[in-house]
């Protein structure tokens, strides 16, 4: 490989691996740090009051510290959230925003309230439809996030200030995008780990820094002579993709996985703000307008979209992996499924804790899904 | 003492009395080729009300399959199906009911809708589960999208802007009534309906007010059975009648002193729903001196609504419900039944497939000691799905929980 892709590729891994050792710098510069964990999340206004807003995940390592609290068939990746957050991983927040936007993420609200020590939570509702009315009331709410945040940083939000964030944003949108639609490409130009790296580091890090990087970085995937290893070109399903390890596990077993589905992947660069209204509706607005999670109303708008990746990035079958214990995914699977199937794409769905737990079982079930898929293809 | 009967007359027979006649009453609309919607709970059902629109309620039938010891079977049909074991068994049992059950249904299963209406209020099974049936059924669906009552205040300390979200889609939802029935709404009827609920609800209270009498004249066995009216019809006069007639009996027992045991010792607190498959296990309580004075689910569907502001009023109802509210909420009606029905212990069931009730017990539990020294029993369980919990299990748990309120100074 290119000696300055695979830098710059692998400054995305960094960032990932590093990312708290990252975020406790930037914070030493006295900048506040807010934590967030649901993609309804307006990040704009956090950019624009001059807070480093970054994702809040899970871990593979087992949530035995929230296990004390959560019922065990609550949500396997919140409690993973909970249960770094309890581990400390989480202590350089000055805020952490928590929102209604499914049933576990709201009621664990008062998880993060009780059991952390972060200083201010704050919480957001979301609506689940995105008629006027909703529109309405959800700008209600960005505004009233908006004034808390001046409140608690003592800092005003100018409309120019929002208007830069949207500029900021957008463009990471766009490189996302641009680097997303090098996966059309057969082989595919960047394989479905080396993406993720560059799509979650996106969500801990400064978003100027990460547009920097990925602007080296397209030139150089565009021109790429060494190639990922061409396979069955998989698209994956579901809701939320806060590692890279179930790709890595794909593709280890002769897969590409091309497309997504997730609220960490093409879900969160798909639309960007249109700034033909006050910057702070615009915003709203792109919220509840943007490709829909499993959560909300517009199931249809959500199933067209994995539709239309699926074609467009040309895949072989879909891999449904629905985290334990999402009910939105839960009752959209079999919906999807049949969907997917009266496409003709083979589809696999398969229901795993978060944390992998039993990762020789899901191995066999993704290999011998890839090898049925494989042979059909010759 | 033996020959007292400890029953109550009212509530006996009440399935085949009320709930199989509900049943039949809304087959035979189905028949007439009137239109039958579907509904969940924490709607404001008494809009319907007021437009004569038969409802049935699929959680209300999921409970009677599971009585009928049909639920698991029917959610393993809904499981053949792809959806999951992991979902919320009422909406797989009905789900399943739905996908061609070989034998006969209960209560000849659920009338087909003519149109679907559900919230967000309660949580996102009822969307979901709804959202599925409503492609089934190529029936439309209406969503009452409901903001979370983060502040987890009572009906009068909401924020306003939630009111008006929620006000103006009822403004919403009755053109979508209209269209779908070719009925008008008449707001006098509406308010007409509301007083009738606010009676109801009274009644149901002043109920509930009896069952603070020590030793407790009323089991939670009556209860979930005779909260369906609270439920399914507020607005009717069926509804107040038959709590007329309950409170009647409840004050003659509670003023001759005759409770649900001989020996009542100690008085619980129950949370969340039963296990409607083996109702039977607030007997064995029983047998342990233990009585269930207060469910939560019976003080949830109360409050007053103020015929004069219909719409506000609905919204003052039904948005402040429990599951959709912080913990705070839930912990002060918790308390206060503790306070209030003078009860030594708490039953905090899970509920497997249900997230917005078996999430956050743990606080509910430590608050609740912390404030009242009163213990609370979490304990992993399932509605309608049998196959969660065993009864032996479930029976030890419980004969432990009391043994350590029996040692409690």
């Amino acid at each position: 490989m290119d000696d300055s892709l695979m830098k710059v590729l692998q400054s995305f891994r960094n960032f990932l691996l590093n990312r708290h050792e990252i975020v406790r710098e930037w914070k030493s510069r006295k900048q506040p740090v807010v934590g967030w964990t649901c993609t309804y999340t307006p990040e704009e206004v956090l950019y624009a009051v001059g807070a480093l807003p970054v994702m809040v995940w899970g871990d593979l390592s087992g949530t035995k510290l929230a296990d004390a609290y959560m019922p065990s068939n609550s949500c396997s990746f919140t409690r993973s959230c909970l249960n770094a957050a309890l581990r400390g991983d989480y202590d350089y927040l000055d805020c952490f925003v928590e929102s209604n936007s499914c049933d576990n993420r709201g009621k664990t609200y008062d998880m993060w309230v009780n059991y952390t020590k972060i200083p201010n939570i704050y919480f957001i509702n979301t609506p689940h439809t995105n008629t006027g009315k909703a529109h309405q009331f959800f700008y209600q709410e960005v505004v009233k996030f908006k004034e808390w945040l001046e409140h608690t940083f003592n800092k005003q939000i100018s409309d120019d200030s929002l208007k830069n964030a949207v500029g900021v944003y957008n463009e990471n949108r766009t490189l996302l995008r641009k680097i997303y639609d090098l996966k059309t490409k057969r082989p595919p130009l960047i394989s479905g780990v080396e993406f993720l790296e560059v799509a979650l580091s996106g969500l801990v890090m400064p978003k100027k820094e990460h547009n920097k990087f990925m602007n080296q970085s397209l030139g150089e995937l565009e021109n790429r002579v060494d190639l990922p290893k061409e396979g069955v070109r998989l698209l994956v399903a579901g809701s939320v993709m806060d590692n890279t390890e179930l790709v890595r596990l794909i593709e280890s077993v002769g897969g590409n996985v091309v497309a997504d589905d997730w609220c960490t992947g093409s879900r969160y660069f798909w639309n960007p703000v249109d700034l033909d209204v006050a910057p702070l509706k615009a915003i709203a607005r792109r919220y509840l307008d943007k490709v829909p999670s499993s959560f909300m109303y517009q199931r249809e708008q959500r199933f067209r979209h994995v539709a239309e990746l699926a074609e467009q990035f040309d895949v072989d079958g879909v891999i449904m992996f629905v985290i334990k214990y999402c009910d939105t995914q839960m009752f959209d699977a079999p919906l999807l499924r049949d969907e997917l199937k009266a496409m003709g794409l083979p589809v696999l769905c398969l229901e795993w804790e978060h944390s992998m737990s039993g990762f020789a079982g899901l191995k066999t079930r993704i290999e011998g899904f890839i090898e049925m898929v494989g042979g059909v293809q010759e | 003492m033996s020959g007292i009967d400890r029953r109550l007359k009212v509530t006996s027979g009440f399935h085949k009395k009320y709930v199989k006649k509900f049943y039949e009453d809304a087959h035979r609309v189905k028949a007439e080729n009137r239109p039958i919607a579907w509904v969940t709970s924490t709607f404001p059902i008494e809009t319907l009300q007021a437009m004569d629109i038969v409802a049935v309620w699929p959680e209300n039938y999921a409970s009677v399959c599971a009585a009928r010891q049909v639920s698991v079977e029917l959610c393993e049909l809904a499981e053949q199906e792809g959806f999951s074991r992991d979902l919320c068994s009422y909406s797989r049992c009905v789900l399943g009911s739905m996908f061609g059950y070989g034998k006969e249904l209960p209560e000849g299963g659920l009338p087909k809708p003519d149109f679907l209406v559900t919230t967000s209020c309660a949580c996102d099974t009822h969307l979901k589960w709804f959202q599925v049936a409503s492609r089934l059924y190529k029936a439309p669906l209406f969503l009452l999208d409901v903001p979370y009552n983060i502040g987890g205040g009572d009906s009068t300390h909401l924020d306003k802007t939630h009111i008006e979200f929620y006000m103006s889609q009822l403004e919403e939802l009755f053109p979508f009534l209209e269209k779908q029935t070719d009925m008008k709404l008449d707001i006098d009827r509406l308010r007409e309906t509301l007083s009738i609920s606010n009676w109801t609800s009274q009644l149901w209270m002043d109920i509930q007010d009896l069952r603070r009498t020590i030793p407790s004249p009323m089991d939670a066995r009556d209860a979930f059975s005779a909260v369906f009216f609270m439920l399914c019809m507020p607005g009717s006069h069926l509804a107040v009648d038959f709590y007329t007639q309950l409170r009647d009996e409840l004050r003659e027992k509670a003023r001759d002193g005759i409770g649900v045991v001989e020996d009542e010792r100690f008085r619980l607190v129950w949370d969340n729903l039963p296990l409607w498959f083996n109702l039977r296990i607030f007997e064995y309580l029983n047998g342990l001196g233990a009585v269930v004075v207060a469910e939560v689910f019976s003080h949830t569907w109360s409050g007053s609504l103020d015929p004069s502001k219909p719409l506000e009023s609905l919204a003052r109802k039904y948005l402040p419900n429990m599951a959709n509210s912080s913990i705070k909420r839930r912990i002060d009606i918790i308390s206060s039944l503790v306070k209030d029905f003078h009860a030594n212990g708490v039953i905090l069931p899970t509920n497997r497939g249900c997230r917005m009730m078996s999430i956050g017990e743990t606080i509910v539990r430590d608050a609740v000691y912390k404030q009242l020294g009163v213990p609370s029993l979490i304990i992993d369980v399932d509605s309608s799905d049998w196959r969660v919990a065993g009864e032996a299990q479930v029976k030890e748990r419980f004969s432990t929980f009391i043994e350590t309120l029996r040692m409690k100074p």
